[in-house]
């Protein structure tokens, strides 16, 4: 059985003295001779809202359309961990900083061709940032990453085949926000309407037909500007929103592969069960649960009581009882070993609220809550705010469940999932349980985007000016380890501001049968790893 | 017969308008529209692009002027065109209805197969264990959740033939999407055959307790004869009725069928449409239904009068 | 066969000389599937009115030791992934299936019988705009409506009710108004007006009354469509959200994930949802026959 967690297989490699760094290394064996032909195909859970990755906020629309498009610079696609140092060349063959690290300059490949046939040039690369900065004139309908760039002033163009991103200030992770299956290099000629319905790129695979609810075709594209890839003729999803029956579909044989990183923890064990010999990767998603409480509402204002909260989660019940263990504990950054950027375990302990003894932090909860006058007869009543999803409402049952232990009565009120975001963006709740999402391993997105006082997203309205210029300094910094330092420091901050308070980072599985080869899991982002043009059927 | 006709058809025309209006106020009900739905997947609001999606889309147009539009636009053959994936909306719509068609005739022929037939029995032998077994069994089937009913059924083929009725790609002939088509079409069927096991029943009992069948059996025609020619010629015109029925009770089978069986079919749209908040396929899709709905029940109305000489129509 | 009729006519012509009692056992085997749901229903009712004595555990209360449990001593029905006691959520998922039961059937009668005698009563434009209203509710398939409006009203127990029991009116409403019309033209109907008695009373005492029969056939029938409906709206994710042990919801739940490695999960919700539904139709059946006089003659 092939069957094991990215995460027990680091820990018996740790055991046998190997680095972590070479436990990430590709697990395919390098001896077989990929064969050509065949179609992968996958099920897919949803029917995303358009082709067009730029426009979109999911992976849902990544997974079937990254294939299409090339990037300037792309995670290396057989490496499961993305890194500043797993960033290879696409469709920039190289790449240079300037001496004050303000001026990123690309040498741009030769002779590619667009899917309708007219040659790549470096005007797509600048209409393609033209447009997510908001200066072109056939704008995006959505343009969620915006604020992305918001430190690049202008990209130039020096002939054909060059290009130059101008800082603000430096801005080492630029790198890494481009390497993203979210950063698509857009052809100038096609308008982004066309790009929502029959997306046109440079990548190892051509779009041939999206079937809202039904089914999405890619096929070869022969004329590849890397010679001899991908092998396969093509890869399809099958559109099937229905949980049991997508699985069953998998296990009935109808399908090569799951949609990436769809196996819950307790649909593993059955998967594993019934197909026996089914390769099953258990990856973080890189994605965190956490406790958001409106610190503007009366009685949430008062910092002692949210401080409260904060110790009364029992990290380890949820992941026991969510994940059967699985899942990590960490804070705002995804935690190592897969995660780049996160708290190591023994710095995570000096953390407030991390004690694993749990009756403790609950009995020093407990007395903060007296203190404020509640007690065994005198309880807070409150409602708590979640989206009406599984994944949002399961764990929330849990946390009503443990306040209850600091005289805290939780009511449950469920939010239509369209209403969701809109309401936590309007700040119209007290305490609510939510789901954040990183699209890469990068403190400079995670942080800028939860925590900066100005951000759209911040929804717990923290807000630390003196942490804010901390956030600069980490993003200026070029010596990796010193950036991760900061980070560290940072991230306890804010677990200790109670800013936030991250339960757990989930983990769930992508599975596909033997004769899949040369697929590889991404380990923390569930966005880099759709490229496919190393994929090959062993049939 | 003629008046009838043109009265019928008027009322038809205004059970479709009134629906038309009752479909339209009540998606605007709904909270949250699509552009609402497309930011959630960004897990933000931008309210700039926002807006000018909802111009782009007409939806900041006062809602008499957008109601206006679909229905002026419905009268001239124009469907519009789906919010999410921008192609026409009759492109979207038009290759499902057939899908669905060909399940709900096949659900059809199987529940009357089955509940027919059963209910004659059942009614011929009533209260005798035949007819208790007949009526737990059907019982039985209206009472499990329609969803659970499919699963079982998909978790049964893959357990014990290793392959699974699901529909992945069209299929390469009629025939095959038949045959692909009949595990969905028996689980609805199944289930909707009860309710026809059901009237046949009880209108059976009605029909042997009339006076001619009791002469019939007087004279000495044989029970058989009896109970299966004369009295099931006059039990089957309720029977017909509640095909009409059927009509709007399928379709609410077919959802989750065709959610559990992954059947690309009009009505698996329609609840996806819902959670898109995509109007002008719900509108429209639901409007193909109501039209589906009246007429079968119309040419119901209608096949009553040819099989029953006694009702007469007046204007 | 023949006989077997026969037989049953006379014991019917002599029902109404025998004691309570006698009266008990004999509706007990006139209607053996009848009495069988009445079992089903009056252990569904005890087990929602009782739910907090007999649970032995509280349903929401979560449990990360013991998750998974397979039913036994501790937990008769086993634990959910939660740790949450099975016996407990499905005696507590009583109250919230007769609560969704009882709560659209009554809520769409009610509204169903004013409209219908209104409807019937009165006549003229209000009859014409009532049949038109029944007429455009009843083209619309029940689950798509039921959809709709789950959506248009958000996820709770009160909205869910309110969903289920406003495609049930026009049903209600139709049959109400035919009976009403019929029951307009007949002598009593007419004495009463002629001494004077006021229409809103000659309705309540006269025609109400003699409306209930078809009435409760209905409401009896309509109890388990309800129960199935939330089912099916649970499965398309717009049911009765937690922290209420909806049994759709947990039978839909789990459906997805513990099928095999934790079948009680999904047994014990699905035979409670069967169970009852099949009670309730089986009651349905049974009084549709006693009060129906056109279905007598077993």
């Amino acid at each position: 059985m092939h069957i094991q967690s990215q995460r027990s297989a680091l820990a018996g490699l740790a055991l046998a003295g190997l680095a972590a760094a070479g436990a990430l290394a590709p697990t395919a064996a390098a001896a077989e001779e990929p064969k050509r032909g065949g179609v992968l195909k996958f099920y897919h859970r949803d029917s995303p809202a358009s082709a067009s990755i730029h426009e979109e906020s999911t992976y849902s629309t990544n997974a079937p359309f990254m294939a299409i498009f090339n990037n300037l610079v792309m995670y290396k696609q057989d490496e499961p961990q993305n890194t500043l140092d797993s960033i290879v060349p696409d469709l920039a063959t190289n790449w240079a900083w300037s001496d004050d690290k303000t001026r990123l300059t690309f040498k741009l490949r030769e002779g590619v061709k667009w899917h309708d046939g007219k040659p790549f040039t470096a005007k797509d690369v600048k209409c393609t940032w033209d447009m997510l900065q908001g200066k072109a004139k056939d704008s995006f309908r959505k343009n969620p990453r915006e604020a992305w760039y918001g430190n690049v002033k202008e990209v130039a163009v020096k002939g054909d085949f060059e290009v130059a991103f101008q800082l603000s200030r430096p801005q080492p992770a630029l790198l890494a926000l481009l390497a993203s299956g979210y950063t698509p290099v857009y052809p100038c000629h096609v308008s982004t309407r066309d790009m929502r319905v029959k997306p046109v790129g440079t990548g190892p695979f051509k779009f041939v037909e999206f079937k809202a609810n039904e089914s999405i075709k890619l096929v070869r594209n022969p004329d590849y500007w890397k010679k001899g890839r991908p092998y396969l003729d093509g890869v399809e999803f099958t559109i099937i929103p229905n949980r049991s029956t997508r699985v069953l579909g998998f296990i009935a044989g109808r399908f090569d592969i799951t949609f990436p990183i769809d196996i819950t923890v307790p649909v593993l064990k059955d998967v594993q069960a019934q197909v026996p010999n089914a390769i099953c990767k258990l990856v973080p998603m890189n994605v965190s649960t956490n406790l958001i409480v409106n610190r503007e509402v009366a009685p949430f204002d008062n910092a002692d009581i949210r401080r409260a909260m904060a110790l009364a989660i029992d990290r380890k019940a949820f992941v026991d009882i969510l994940s059967e263990g699985k899942n990590d504990v960490g804070g705002a950054m995804l935690p190592p070993p897969e995660g780049v950027w996160g708290m190591p375990p023994e710095y995570l302990r000096t953390v407030a609220g991390y004690s694993p003894d749990v009756g403790k932090s609950r009995a020093e909860a407990r007395a903060i809550m007296e203190k404020l006058g509640y007690g065994p007869d005198k309880r807070l009543k409150v409602k708590v705010s979640t989206r009406n999803i599984d994944i949002y409402r399961d764990p929330a049952v849990i946390l009503i469940d443990q306040l209850k232990t600091i005289y805290i009565d939780g009511e449950l009120e469920v939010i239509e999932t369209s209403n969701w975001h809109a309401k936590v963006s309007r700040k119209d709740y007290s305490v609510g349980l939510n789901l954040t999402g990183s699209a890469v391993d990068d403190p400079d997105q995670n942080f800028y985007e939860n925590y900066a006082c100005s951000s759209e997203r911040n929804f717990t309205q923290y807000c630390n000016k003196e942490l804010e210029t901390l956030f600069d300094k980490q993003s200026m910094e070029t010596d990796q380890k010193k950036r991760k330092e900061m980070v560290w420091e940072i991230d306890k901050k804010l677990q200790e501001d109670v800013a936030r308070p991250i339960i757990f980072h989930g983990r769930q599985a992508t599975c596909w049968h033997p004769y899949v080869k040369g697929y590889t899991a991404m380990v923390n982002s569930s966005y880099n790893g759709y490229r496919f043009e190393d994929v090959w059927l062993d049939k | 017969m003629g008046a009838y006709l043109v009265r019928r058809s008027f009322l038809m025309i205004l059970t479709l308008f009134g629906i038309s209006v009752i479909i339209f106020v009540l998606l605007r009900l709904v909270p949250g529209n699509i552009v609402d739905i497309l930011f959630d997947a960004a897990g933000m609001v931008n309210p700039r692009e926002k807006l000018k999606i909802e111009r782009e889309l007409g939806l900041d147009r006062p809602l008499p002027v957008q109601y206006l539009t679909w229905i002026s636009g419905l009268a001239q053959g124009d469907f519009g065109y789906s919010y999410v994936s921008e192609k026409p909306a009759l492109e979207e719509i038009g290759p499902r209805i057939p899908v669905t068609a060909k399940l709900a005739v096949l659900a059809l022929v199987v529940s009357v197969l089955l509940g027919v037939p059963l209910g004659v029995v059942s009614a011929v032998r009533q209260n005798t264990p035949t007819d208790y077994v007949l009526r737990v069994l059907s019982l039985s089937g209206l009472s499990i959740p329609a969803f659970w009913l499919g699963l079982l059924i998909l978790m049964a083929c893959v357990a014990w033939f290793g392959a699974i009725p699901i529909y992945t790609e069209p299929p390469a002939s009629l025939w095959d999407e038949l045959l692909l088509l009949s595990v969905p079409a028996a689980a609805v069927g199944f289930r909707s055959s009860a309710l026809i096991m059901r009237l046949t029943r009880s209108s059976m009992l009605e029909v042997l307790r009339q006076d001619y069948i009791r002469t019939a059996r007087a004279k000495g025609a044989a029970p058989r004869s009896v109970n299966y020619e004369h009295a099931f010629a006059n039990a089957i015109l309720p029977v017909v009725t509640v095909i009409g029925i059927e009509a709007a009770f399928l379709i609410g089978g077919l959802i989750v069928t065709e959610t559990v069986f992954n059947i690309p079919g009009v009505a698996r749209y329609l609840v996806e449409s819902i959670r898109w908040r995509d109007y002008p396929i719900v509108q429209n899709l639901v409007m193909l239904i109501a039209v589906v709905v009246v007429v079968v029940n119309f040419a119901v109305d209608l096949l009553y009068v040819v099989l029953d000489p006694r009702i007469k129509y007046s204007g | 066969m023949h006989g077997a009729d026969y037989e049953a006519e006379l014991t019917r012509a002599g029902a109404g000389i025998r004691g309570a009692g006698g009266h008990f056992r004999h509706l007990v085997r006139r209607y053996p599937l009848g009495a069988a749901g009445a079992v089903i229903v009056t252990l569904l009712v005890f087990a929602a009115i009782f739910a907090d004595v007999i649970a032995g555990f509280d349903p929401t209360s979560t449990d990360a030791t013991r998750t998974l449990a397979r039913p036994g001593a501790a937990h008769l029905l086993g634990t959910d992934f939660m740790g949450r006691d099975l016996f407990a959520r499905i005696v507590h998922g009583a109250r919230i299936s007769l609560a969704v039961g009882i709560g659209s059937t009554a809520l769409g009668c009610f509204f169903g019988v004013v409209i219908g005698l209104a409807s019937g009563y009165l006549g003229g434009w209000v009859d014409l705009l009532v049949q038109r209203l029944i007429d455009i509710l009843q083209a619309l398939p029940l689950l798509v409506l039921a959809l709709v409006m789950a959506a248009a009203l958000g996820p709770s127990l009160e909205n869910t009710i309110v969903a289920i029991a406003i495609p049930l009116i026009p049903s209600v409403a139709r049959v109400i108004r035919s009976n009403t019309l019929t029951l307009r033209e007949l002598p009593f109907v007419e004495s009463a007006k002629t001494v004077g008695m006021s229409e809103l009373r000659i309705v309540l005492r006269h025609i109400l009354p003699n409306t209930m029969a078809p009435l409760i056939v209905l409401a009896t029938a309509q109890l388990g469509a309800a129960i199935l409906t939330e089912a099916s709206l649970s499965f398309l994710g717009l049911g009765i959200p937690e922290p209420h042990p909806s049994w759709g919801r947990m039978l839909s739940e789990s459906a997805a994930e513990y099928v095999r490695t934790a079948p009680w999960l999904v047994l014990f919700p699905g035979l409670a949802i069967s169970l009852a539904v099949f009670g309730t139709n089986l009651l349905g059946d049974a009084v549709r026959d006693m009060l129906d006089p056109r279905q007598r003659g077993g």
